[in-house]
This record gives structure tokens, sequence and C-alpha cells, in this order.
């Protein structure tokens, strides 16, 4: 495949690509979705399931998306197609849908983060004394009662810093921001977690010790419960980033004798760390502030969206601690770096199918950030549809994964490892068992589990409403939009062939 | 904590935090020999 064209742009060095891939990895899911789902799944048994899928699926996929962005030069839509040929260009629209539907309300969360990151440097979040107004205070918020200081206008600043970053470019722009990001976001976290483990005095009513116990010990019972795996699978997906495409998209830019196996690991591990790092500030500041039942009650419960504990109980939790304000701030400083620095590739990985089709940069970024802003507003709007958007798109990041496998399997798994995987200039060489894991392992992971949860809903935990698209958590929700999205790119896939990659379309 | 619980923690924190850092070292080493 000769794909270099003249106008590439690279990563300037090898840390460069790591920080940024990093920075794609390390988002809101690693401090606002995971201590969450890990509390309400059983804890250590959940942890078990999640490292389980992150060597048997999101490592496998993480590696076919970075060779097949490395190899086609081209985004989502461009790689499928000169991969596979053009008449698999759909698979690459879905993947890229995915994830812009996903980019359209995670616009609206980094937006929350700004606004809650506003209110506890002015000090509003510390007048907040009881748990009476801090919720009071996110209503009010969400409800947008003030124009000035409501959703729309913090999602709007979001998309803005976000568009501005990804404008200047892959190294001047995106390179250049993670590399103060995510070193601030690691160091953040690392204090986080160490104060919130030393936690002791007046005050508290219950000791950071318990939260670790909550946090690892397993309850073998739930490795029975389909649900702990789908979770575990959905969060290892939504927080590594494997079948995004993102990781496709800065492999575009990474150079041609750059390593993609260990620079994979590293990515995934480190993704996996912060989410660690995110939790061990979490579960014991809640159980040092609170008595071990209610700290469990509190954990396990969430808002809409899963709201409830990041942005109602942690104002309240975190100023109940000595020097909780620098903490507060810390803690919504680190989520904002962490939601931009994700922001900045699902920008970049929507612009990059424009820019295949033909569209210079600029232009390509002003549409994705209006038409972004636009398509965020029913997320702005309203919970409901957010809440609705994060279990269609999250659980769709399976199907997406699929296709992935799907590319790797059709090309020939042995013959993508050692064409597209295993080149010049790797650290390490991917042996036998990566062909063992994406023809069979994966694909098998996704069917079994899909059988098994649409077995579920329908026969025992959702009898009255799996069929319901309207049921914002139905199975069938997810099949509809799912479906429409598929048979939309299916109907014009002879375009989309010709749009994203006129080299590979006859 | 149970036993179980910290042989959890061990192994989780281990394979993440460990497998983390083994693997940026060897990062470290890898550019550090293509530079020589």
């Amino acid at each position: 495949m000769s794909v270099e064209p003249k106008t590439q742009e690279y990563f300037s060095s090898r840390w460069g690509l790591l920080l940024a891939t990093l920075g794609m990895a390390v988002g809101t899911g690693n401090i606002w979705r995971f201590p969450r789902i890990a509390a309400q799944n059983g804890g250590g048994s959940f942890l078990i399931a999640w490292l389980i899928f992150l060597f048997l699926w999101s490592i496998p996929l993480l590696l076919v998306e970075f060779a097949m962005g490395k190899a086609t030069r081209r985004g989502t839509v461009g790689a499928f197609a000169r991969l596979l040929g053009g008449r698999y260009a759909w698979m690459g629209a879905f993947v890229g849908f995915v994830t812009m539907a996903i980019m359209f309300y995670y616009s609206v969360v980094a937006g929350w983060c700004l606004r809650y990151l506003a209110g506890a440097v002015t000090g509003q979040l510390s007048s907040l004394d009881n748990l009476e107004a801090s919720t009071a205070f996110w209503e009010r918020f969400t409800a947008g009662h003030s124009l000035l200081m409501s959703p729309i206008t913090f999602h709007l600043v979001a998309m803005l810093v976000g568009a501005l970053v990804v404008y200047r470019g892959v190294a001047r722009g995106i390179e250049r921001a993670n590399k103060f990001l995510i070193p601030a976001l690691f160091a953040i976290l690392v204090i986080g977690a160490v104060r919130a483990l030393t936690l002791s005095g007046p005050g508290l009513e219950g000791s950071p010790m318990a939260g670790l116990a909550y946090l690892f010990t397993p309850d073998w019972e739930r490795l029975l419960d389909y649900r702990v795996w789908l979770e575990a699978l959905s969060q290892s997906a939504w927080s590594t980033g494997a079948g995004w495409g993102l990781i496709l998209t800065y492999g575009v830019y990474m150079r041609q004798k750059e390593d993609v196996v260990l620079n994979t690991f590293i990515a995934a591990l480190g993704n996996n760390s912060a989410s660690l790092l995110a939790a061990l500030i979490i579960f014991p500041t809640v159980f040092a502030v609170l008595p071990a039942a209610e700290a469990t009650q509190i954990l396990q419960e969430s808002g809409p969206a899963s709201t409830g504990l990041t942005f109602v109980w942690i104002p309240q939790l975190f100023l109940r601690v000595p020097g909780g304000s620098i903490f507060l701030i810390l803690f919504f400083l680190g989520l904002f770096f962490a939601a931009l620095s994700s922001l900045l590739s699902m920008i970049e990985m929507v612009a990059r199918n424009f820019m295949d089709a033909g569209m210079p940069r600029h232009k390509a970024i002003a549409w994705v950030g209006a038409g972004g802003f636009l398509l965020g507003l029913p997320s702005a709007y309203w919970l409901g549809f957010l809440g609705n958007q994060d279990w269609v798109w999250g659980l769709g990041l399976m199907v997406s994964g699929l296709f992935f496998a799907f590319a790797a399997i059709r090309y020939g798994p042995e013959r993508f490892r050692s064409r597209y995987i295993n080149t010049e200039g790797n650290d390490l060489t991917l042996g036998r068992w990566w062909d063992v894991l994406i023809r069979w392992v994966v694909p098998l992971e996704f069917v079994a589990l899909m059988i098994w949860w649409s077995y579920k809903a329908i026969f025992q935990f959702d009898r009255e409403g799996w069929w319901n698209p309207l049921h914002p958590y139905s199975l069938a929700t997810c099949l509809v939009q799912w479906g429409l999205a598929l048979g939309f790119f299916l109907l014009i896939r002879k375009q989309l062939a010709r749009w994203a990659d006129p080299e590979s379309s006859s | 904590m149970t036993a179980a619980g910290w042989i959890t923690m061990v192994v989780v924190l281990g394979v993440a935090w460990g497998g983390f850092a083994f693997t940026v070292w060897l990062a470290i080493r890898r550019e550090s020999e293509k530079r020589r």
C-alpha cells in the first residue's frame, strides 16, 4: 500500500504519540464512570472481569486499529476501504458514527466538568454545606436557569477549546496540549489518591481502608451475573478506546518506523492504571467520610447518566475532609483535563474522515465543531437523552470492535500481523496468540455477550420493556438505533467508498 | 479486608501499575538503544 501523502503530518516523537494516545484513552470514563460501575458490579469481581477483557478484547483490537491507521494513513472510513476494498467502507463509517455520537454528549460532560471546576475555584461549591444544597446546585445548573451558566454554554466552551486545539494540527495542537494535560492529570491523580488513602481525623465517620476493602474484595457469586461481564467489557472498551477508531486516527500520524506493539500495551495499561488511581481517590474518600452502610448505598446509587456520585456527592464529601477545597479544585481540574484530552481525539477522528474526502483541515474542524455543538444540544438540554445515548453508543462499541476484528480476519490474521503489526522499528514482536484471540476469542465474546444480554433482557430483568425502542435503557433502543445507522451506511456504501478514498473505490 | 481482597488488590494493581511501569521502562530502554 503506497499511502504517504505529501501533506502527511506526524507526531514529533514517540513520547508525543504516547502522551496523545494516553490522552485519548484516559478520559472521564476513568474518573466519572469506572468507580460507579465497579461499585455497582461487585467491586473485586468486576475488577477481575475488567482486567480479563483488557487482554482478551481491548488490547487485541487496539493493535488492529493502530496498525490499520499506520498502514492506510486514512481515517476510519478510508482505512476499511483501503484494507478490505471500497465495499467495506460502510463499516468504517459505522465505527466513526458511533464515536461521533459519543462525542456529541461527551462534550456536554466536559462542559459539566468545566462548570464544576469554575465552581470549585470561585468557592461556589464550598458554600454548599449540605446534600440538599449540593443537589439543588446541580439541578439548577442542568435545568439551565441562567443561560450564561447553563450546560449549553459550557458545552459550547468545551467544544470551542477542543476545536481550537485540533485546528492547530497534530504536532502543534494535539501533541503539545497532551504534553501538558497528561503529566498534570497523572500528578493530580497520584496526589489525590495519597490524600484519600491517608484521611483521618475528627468529623470522619468511617475509614479509608473500608473503601479499599469494598473496592477489591470479590463477590464470587457476582461472576455468574452476565451484567458484570457486559459492564466489564463495555467499560474496558469505553475506557481504553478499543473500537472507537481513535487510536486508528492517531496511528495515521505515527512515523513509519514507530513501534505498534509496545506502544499499544503502554496506552492500555496506562489507561487502566489511571482508572485504578481514580478509584483509589473515590472509594477511600466516600468510606472515610461516611459510615460504611451509607457509603455503600451512595456508591451503588447514581443520578441520571451516573451524575449523582460525581456532581452531587463529591463536592459534599471532599468538603468534609481537611484541605477539601483544594482537593475539590484538583479533582475537577483532573476531570476536565481528562475530558479535554479525549475530546481532542474525537474531534480529530471525525475531522480526519472529512479531510480524507478532500476537505482542508480548517474547514473540517469548523464543521465538526459547529456540528458537534448543535447535535450535542439535546444531551445538554435533557439528561434522559444523554443517558440513552450513553447506553446505546457505549454498547455500540461492541459492534465497532467486532468490525475491527472482522477487518483483521477478512484480511487474514497472520498476514495482517506480519505485514502491518510486526514491522520495522517494533520493540516487541507480536506472537501467534494474537491470531487466535482476534479470529476466535473476540467474535465469541461478542456473540456470547449479545445472546446472554438478549436472553436476560427478554426473559428476566426487562420483560415488560425490552421491546420498546422508546424505553431509554432497553434492548430495542440499542438495536433500533444501531440498525438505523447500519442501514443508512449500507444504503450509501458506494458513495461512501468514493467519498472517503477514491483510489480504492474501483 | 479479607485474604481474597488482598490477593485481588495485589493482582489487579500488580498487572495494571506493574505492567505500565514495566512497559514504559522497556520503551525508555529501547529508545536509548536506538539512539546509540
